[in-house]
């Protein structure tokens, strides 16, 4: 399929890119329609705007919950947040997104924290609920395989690979369609012990991969489908475990693992000794996550991106670009209970996408800051909490 | 010259009986009533004035009661014909329109949403089939939006025009991200094409179902307004109420014309009196039967057609929260509780809209088609627990896809669309009973209008007729 479409992908991207390169206040302002409108329009933050840029004097408390992709950014938000803001302090918590969505819905917390964007079904049951993006984030697959030579290389991987492992067809790192991906690489005959997540709720990281493999392996779209819950093939030695560190941790632990993980864990895979897989994009091109490729990702889907900015940007049409990338969404209702918590909720996520010191955070956890048209989507949103 | 001695000097007619001798002056009159010091002042002048003045009276007050009965019955059948048509020709249909919009729209939702999670990777997004179902449901939709914008309907209602304002901005919206999730994955997205069904279904079910049913809820009020106007009691009771005074006087008015003249017939006032008997009979008869009628076709067509069609509403509701459970892969949200209300309102089952749809329904077409569709719901309601009752433990997504969205004898697709065709039959057949029964009873008042008038002035014209002559012999 991918050369079957390459060229088709290549005018895509090409297209995709030169607006977004060519034009740079090129909104994504969708009508559903195609229609792509320039940004003329006033920004919702201008000064006089609808975004509060301060929250308001009393004494705040705002609860997250949800994504552990998301937790180590967010903590470093909450910490921040409080010093420049003292009257205001976030609790975090990581019940993973799909409790993040659910408690947001709930009323339990203000905002959720989720990989994944709300699905119909969630809006059609909590109507007003939005899902604003507040940074771009990414999804390595990480394992421990200590034989590797050369040492530290990347190992290649593609959907249906990846999709065979967990579907325990493939048994054993040495096997002829890894090897078959990995020309001048040794590996090892070392079982594979796929990890997976198990929060009950759901996990946005079991979403994003799950949607990846749904793209590349038909069979697996049919049989398993993409969720943040999957009912997951029995594959012997298999293991489950809870958010990202859980991941890394139960990885770092197994030898011949392999571990899907969500992009902030990046450094304490590393740390932990992993190694972390270069991955086949939509055209053929094996990727490793990096600041360039997820954003070579998302710059491609930008003129795509609807009002809601509900998308899915697996496998992207652009020849660099990593292919599990996504938005980090915070889950909030649209109709809070008072005006003041309104107004506290749109401060703290303006500051979250459009400060400087927010964003000075990013970094560490490898994500990346939104493109502006995004962003002005995403005040857009902010603008309707009420 | 007034007064009986003024009357005594007329000279007798040579052809004619002479006339009755005039009555005693006032001072004969019987008492009159210290409450009615005017009527009586008035009488009195009459009375002075003698026969003459009481013809001259009679005739003034028939032309007028003619004249009055004939403005007042003739709007009333006005009314109740223009209230008869706009049922048959506006109302129904407009009705009808708003219901069909409804189920057209939900039905291509159901359609998109299916077809894309049962489309693998890399191949068409949507069969040729699928596409031109999907397809001919917009067009139905747009067509019906269509009619509801241009005629005009019986309901004026800022909440309508809001609400036609919404599915006429909300479907190129629907229709634009059903097509970019068909272009995203037939280039291989499949994910965000994905992403697309999901946005193109929240605006169905957030912005343009909701839409669509407050229009067919208005329409269907305004359909049942209209009816009640084409059969409502009051105005054709002032009609009788006023047939009948104008009846009595005349009848009065030539037993005493009788007397007076010792002349037996009047035919000026017989025709009058004829020409009001059979215009009011007509009438009666005109009503009554547009009554009855009306009466058939709501009662064994509308009410019938109106159960169904909200069963139609509650089936395709339950497909779409089957649908919703496939294709929601974010978070844990269940329509497990919805489908299971859906179909206990659907039944069969006491107080369900299918027995209801029966109970009105109880021969013909329509009949066989809601007994078909009791017995297709219980199938679908089964298929559709297999879904819920699949072991978490061990099903997959395929097997819960296979079961929702499987096209075999054992899924609940195939149960569904059972359902839908018995239903969408049973609607369609109600819909002739009370087409029928309306048209009938539309055509209950052709011509009466004209014949009210042309009575009214047959009435005035003969007691003109009949009053001077008695009148012009004192001349």
């Amino acid at each position: 399929m991918v050369l079957n479409h390459r060229t088709v992908l290549a005018i895509v991207a090409t297209s995709t890119m030169t607006l977004v390169a060519g034009c740079g206040t090129v909104a994504a302002h969708d009508d559903g329609a195609g229609a792509v409108a320039l940004m003329g329009k006033t920004s919702a933050n201008s000064p006089g705007g609808a975004i509060p840029s301060k929250p308001a004097s009393g004494k705040v408390k705002l609860k997250e919950d949800g994504s552990t992709l998301l937790l180590p950014l967010f903590s470093e938000w909450a910490t921040e947040y409080n010093k420049q803001f003292s009257n205001v302090s976030i609790s975090t918590d990581s019940g993973g997104s799909g409790q993040g969505i659910s408690d947001a819905s709930d009323e339990k917390v203000d905002i959720g924290a989720s990989d994944a964007y709300l699905s119909v079904g969630n809006l059609v049951q909590n109507p007003n609920m939005l899902n604003i993006p507040l940074a771009i984030a990414g999804q390595q697959i990480n394992y421990n395989v200590p034989d590797l030579r050369p040492a530290g290389a990347h190992i290649n991987l593609n959907g249906k690979v990846l999709a065979a492992i967990y579907e325990g067809k493939i048994r054993n790192w040495n096997a002829a369609k890894i090897a078959a991906l990995n020309k001048g690489v040794s590996l090892p005959n070392l079982p594979i012990v796929p990890l997976h997540r198990g929060e009950p709720t759901g996990a946005g990281d079991t979403f994003l991969f799950s949607s990846f493999l749904s793209t590349e392996d038909p069979n697996w779209y049919a049989k398993y489908g993409f969720g943040a819950i999957i009912d997951w093939p029995s594959v012997p030695g298999a293991e489950t475990e809870t958010g990202n560190d859980g991941m890394v941790a139960g990885c770092a632990a197994t030898r011949g693992c392999i571990a899907y993980v969500g992009i902030s864990d990046f450094k304490k895979a590393q740390d932990a000794g992993l190694g972390d897989a270069a991955l086949r994009n939509a055209f053929g091109n094996f990727v490793t996550p990096s600041s360039a490729t997820m954003l070579a990702a998302v710059n491609s889907f930008i003129s795509a991106t609807p009002d809601n900015e509900t998308i899915s940007m697996i496998n992207g049409p652009a020849p660099t670009a990593y292919p599990i990338v996504n938005y980090e969404y915070a889950i909030v209702s649209k109709a809070q209970p008072n005006a003041v918590k309104a107004r506290d909720i749109k401060a703290f996520l303006n500051w979250a996408i459009n400060s400087s010191d927010a964003k000075s955070f990013l970094g560490g956890v490898q994500f990346q800051p939104l493109p502006a048209p995004i962003a002005q989507l995403a005040d857009d949103q902010i603008v309707r909490i009420k | 010259m007034t007064g009986p001695a003024a009357a005594a000097n007329y000279a007798a007619p040579t052809t004619a009986p002479a006339p009755a001798p005039p009555r005693a002056p006032a001072a004969s009159a019987p008492p009159v009533s210290p409450a009615a010091p005017r009527r009586q002042a008035r009488l009195s002048r009459i009375g002075d004035r003698g026969t003459p003045a009481v013809l001259e009276t009679l005739l003034v007050g028939l032309i007028i009661g003619s004249l009055v009965w004939g403005v007042v019955t003739a709007l009333t059948v006005s009314q109740h014909s223009s209230a008869a048509k706009e049922v048959a020709s506006t109302s129904e249909p407009l009705s009808l329109a708003a219901q069909r919009m409804y189920l057209s729209l939900s039905d291509a939702d159901v359609k998109a949403t299916t077809s894309f999670l049962a489309h693998p990777p890399g191949g068409t997004p949507m069969p040729l089939s699928d596409r031109q179902a999907y397809d001919a449901d917009i067009a139905n939709a747009a067509a019906e939006l269509a009619a509801l914008r241009s005629v005009g309907t019986g309901v004026d209602s800022a909440k309508l025009d809001e609400d036609l304002a919404a599915i006429s901005a909300g479907l190129p919206i629907y229709t634009g991200y059903v097509q970019r999730a068909e272009t995203y994955s037939s280039l291989g997205f499949l994910l965000t094409g994905g992403s697309f069904i999901e946005n193109a279904s929240e605006e169905m079910h957030l912005v343009l179902l909701p839409a669509a049913n407050d229009i067919y809820s208005q329409e269907n009020a305004a359909l049942i307004t209209a009816s009640a106007q084409a059969t409502g009691l009051p105005l054709i009771v002032v009609c009788l109420l006023v047939a009948i005074a104008v009846g009595y006087v005349l009848f009065r008015s030539q037993r005493w014309l009788t007397r007076r003249t010792h002349r037996r017939i009047n035919p000026g006032l017989l025709l009058a009196t004829a020409a009001l008997a059979i215009s009011t009979i007509w009438m009666v008869v005109a009503f009554a039967s547009a009554r009855s009628s009306f009466g058939a076709g709501l009662g064994h067509g509308s009410t019938p057609a109106e159960s169904l069609a909200q069963a139609s509403i509650a089936a395709q509701s339950g497909r779409r929260f089957e649908v919703l459970n496939l294709i929601s892969r974010s978070g844990a949200s269940s329509f497990q509780a919805a489908i299971t209300d859906e179909e206990k309102r659907i039944g069969p089952g006491s107080g369900s809209l299918l027995d209801a749809a029966a109970a009105d329904s109880p021969s013909g077409a329509g009949a066989d088609a809601a007994d078909a569709a009791a017995r297709d719901a219980k199938s679908w309601e089964s298929e559709s627990v297999k879904v819920f009752s699949l072991n978490p433990a061990t099903a997959t997504y395929e097997d819960e896809s296979s079961l929702v969205i499987g096209t075999g004898s054992g899924s609940s697709q195939a149960a569904f669309e059972k359902l839908e065709t018995d239903l969408r039959h049973g609607i369609a057949a109600d819909q002739v009973v009370f087409r029928s029964n309306a048209a009938s009873g539309s055509g209950a008042f052709d011509g009466l209008e004209l014949a009210v008038i042309i009575a009214a002035l047959a009435m005035a014209a003969g007691s003109a007729w009949g009053v001077s002559r008695r009148l012009a012999e004192y001349r």
